[in-house]
Order: structure tokens, then C-alpha cells, then sequence
């Protein structure tokens, strides 16, 4: 008897739903005080079948009410932790779901373009790579408006990062990155700051996971710009790596 | 390069290797002690850091006092920045878990865990 209701109701559900979204691909998108592009962001990934989870990490402003307008998980830290903490929190979430199979990152500033996300998908479907990284500065990618202080401080954590982890890449720091469950489950982040983009590179590096990059486009607005990182920042985040040994 | 100098150079990198190694509450503590100790000793005589300090090469014992508060700083912010850590660890896995447990879940997700309980029961 209880099953049959069951049944019936998951009937009803999918009546409602008939687009059956892709309950595989998990978008997580962290935020922090992000009222002013979020929804814009949560607008674009509205049309496109995943399913997305917005964390709130501990915003002083309206950025969860804001999440909350869609039909999207939203997951809020009662404490601002950085967004490498964030992160790791909407992976856990999305970990918990069965059905996931992809986890995919995304910033809520506005700088991505959502249809990116089927790019960097297609190897993880194709089987060939557990780990795609969105690359600003690949061949065939686009970099709008980038300040030239940010692209200098961009190309210099990319020559740090050849050098710590031998990995072949021209963009280390990217907020679209797509991830398999498996890869999803290894990535353990325990840099709560901006130094996670470094982590998450030497994790892919100590797995061994089949990675690859793939060019997608950076749109900077002064928005994103007074929102990303500074040199003072950069410098935060090399002492957050020297500190990490400390026992 | 003096004989003072070498020394400084060795504690700081075995330091180094304590901080990200070696380090425990009980060896802190024991380090600790023996700072302190020495302190007291050099307070109640106040020839030996001049004499050790000739000793080694390194000229005053003033200088010497500084070099061993260097050491001591050294360790001391290690011990702190040890303890932040773990307090660190500690909320970010308490948020996360209270985070976690209050999430709203999309219709997707609340229908599904509907059908789940419902099977369930």
C-alpha cells in the first residue's frame, strides 16, 4: 500500500517536473555577500537542466533570500568561513545525493558563462578525464577586461603552480572546474581561504587524476574585479600555503 | 661565519622541522620549561650570557638574549597558530554539519527524499 503511494506520488512529481532535470550534474556555487550578481548568475543556470547549490557562506547581506527565489538547494554557513569551505561544504551536500555524478564549481560574481558548463562536462561523460579545469588563458578561451596587475598575479600563481605540482597548466585559478563523483570525493578541502584553488591543483597532482583544461571565457566587471583578489590577497594566500605544515 | 651564527642557523631550521614534524603538548611544554630555566639562570647570573656569548663568537650577551627571544618567538607563534588551527578545523566542521542538516533542498531533492521516507516507513 505504501509503496504504491510512493509510486504514485514520484508519478505526480514527474508530471510536474517533466523536463526531468539532470539530477547527475550538482552546480555549487559559493557566496559571500554576492546580493548584487547572484541572481543574474542563478537566471543564466535556470534554463540549463542541473541542478544547482547555492552556499551561502555566512553573507551579512540579503545574498540567501536572494537564493532562495529559485528553485535551486540553498545551504547557508551561520559563519562566514571563506570560500574554500564553502566549497568543500556544497560537495558534501552534493555527495549526499545518490544521483550525483558530476560536481561542477561556479562563481556567483558573474564572470562565468553558464554555457560553459556542457564544455567542461564533455570529457568527464566522454570517460576520458575525472578532473576538467576551466582555463581563461588557453587556446581559444577569452579573458575580457582583465586588469593587468590580476593577469600578472594570474600568471605568476600559474608558474608557481608548474613548479610545486608539475602540472601542465595555464590557468590556476578558475572558479569553473568540473569534477566525477570519485574525483568530487577525494578532494578533502581543508584550506578554508582563496588558498583552496591552490590545494584543489596539488589534490588532482597527489591522485594522480586524469585532468585536462578546457578554454572558457572570463567576463571582468568592475564588480568581479572589487570582488576578486588583490596582491595584499595573493600575499594571504602564500602565507596560508607556508602555514598549512604547521603541525 | 661565527660559531653563534651556525647555532642560530641550525635551531632555526630545526625548528622549522620541530614545528612541522615533530611537535606534541607534552614536547611543547618540555621546551617550555626548559626556556624558562634558562631564563631564570640568566636573570640570577648575569655573567654567563656575556661569557657564553664570547664563546660561541657572537660579541654581547645582550645579543645573545636576542637571538634566544627570536628562537622563543619562533616557537611560540607556532604553538598559536597550531592551537588556531585546530579551532579552526573544530567551527569549520561544526558550521558545516549545521549548515548541512538545515539546507533547503530543491523540489527535485524534497520530492525524492519524500519518496524515500514514504518507501521507508
Amino acid at each position: 500500500m505504501r509503496q504504491t503511494a510512493a509510486i504514485q506520488y514520484q508519478r505526480a512529481a514527474q508530471a510536474r517536473t517533466p523536463q526531468i532535470a539532470r539530477a547527475d550534474v550538482c552546480v555549487v556555487i559559493p557566496a559571500f555577500n554576492e546580493r548584487l550578481s547572484l541572481a543574474t548568475v542563478l537566471e543564466a543556470l535556470a534554463p540549463l537542466p542541473y541542478r544547482v547549490i547555492v552556499v551561502d557562506d555566512g553573507s551579512t547581506d540579503d545574498t540567501a533570500a536572494v537564493a532562495h527565489r529559485f528553485n535551486v538547494c540553498v545551504i547557508r554557513h551561520a559563519w562566514n568561513l571563506g570560500q574554500g569551505a564553502a566549497l568543500q561544504t556544497g560537495i558534501d551536500y552534493a555527495l549526499r545525493l545518490p544521483m550525483t555524478r558530476y560536481v561542477v564549481t561556479f562563481d556567483a560574481d558573474g564572470q562565468h558563462r553558464a554555457d560553459d558548463i556542457p564544455r567542461v562536462l564533455a570529457p568527464l561523460e566522454l570517460g576520458s578525464h575525472d578532473v576538467v579545469l576551466g582555463s581563461r588563458f588557453a587556446t581559444g578561451a577569452a579573458a575580457i577586461d582583465v586588469p593587468p596587475l590580476r593577469r600578472l598575479m594570474l600568471r605568476a600563481a600559474v608558474a608557481f603552480t608548474r613548479l610545486t605540482t608539475r602540472l601542465r597548466l595555464t590557468d590556476t585559478h578558475n572558479g569553473v572546474r568540473a569534477f566525477t563523483r570519485a574525483a568530487a570525493s577525494g578532494l578533502n578541502i581543508t584550506q578554508n581561504r582563496m588558498a583552496h584553488a591552490s590545494q584543489i591543483l596539488s589534490r588532482v597532482a597527489e591522485l594522480g587524476l586524469r585532468y585536462r583544461e578546457v578554454p572558457v571565457t572570463v567576463q571582468y566587471t568592475p564588480y568581479s574585479v572589487a570582488k576578486g583578489q588583490t596582491l595584499l590577497d595573493a600575499l594571504t594566500i602564500v602565507w596560508d600555503i607556508a602555514t598549512a605544515r604547521i603541525r | 661565519m661565527t660559531i653563534g651564527q651556525g647555532i642560530f642557523l641550525v635551531a632555526v631550521l630545526a625548528f622549522a622541522y620541530y614545528a612541522t614534524r615533530l611537535r606534541s603538548t607534552r614536547s611543547d611544554r618540555l621546551i617550555y620549561v626548559c626556556l624558562a630555566v634558562a631564563g631564570f639562570l640568566l636573570v640570577l647570573y648575569p655573567g654567563w650570557s656575556t661569557g657564553l656569548a664570547h664563546l660561541v663568537g657572537i660579541g654581547r650577551g645582550v645579543d645573545l638574549i636576542i637571538y634566544l627571544f627570536m628562537v622563543f618567538s619562533l616557537f611560540h607563534y607556532a604553538g598559536n597558530a597550531s592551537r588556531a588551527k585546530q579551532l579552526e578545523r573544530a567551527m569549520t566542521e561544526l558550521i558545516r554539519q549545521g549548515a548541512l542538516d538545515t539546507a533547503r533542498p530543491d523540489s527535485q531533492v524534497r520530492a525524492d527524499a519524500d519518496v524515500m521516507r514514504v518507501m521507508s516507513e
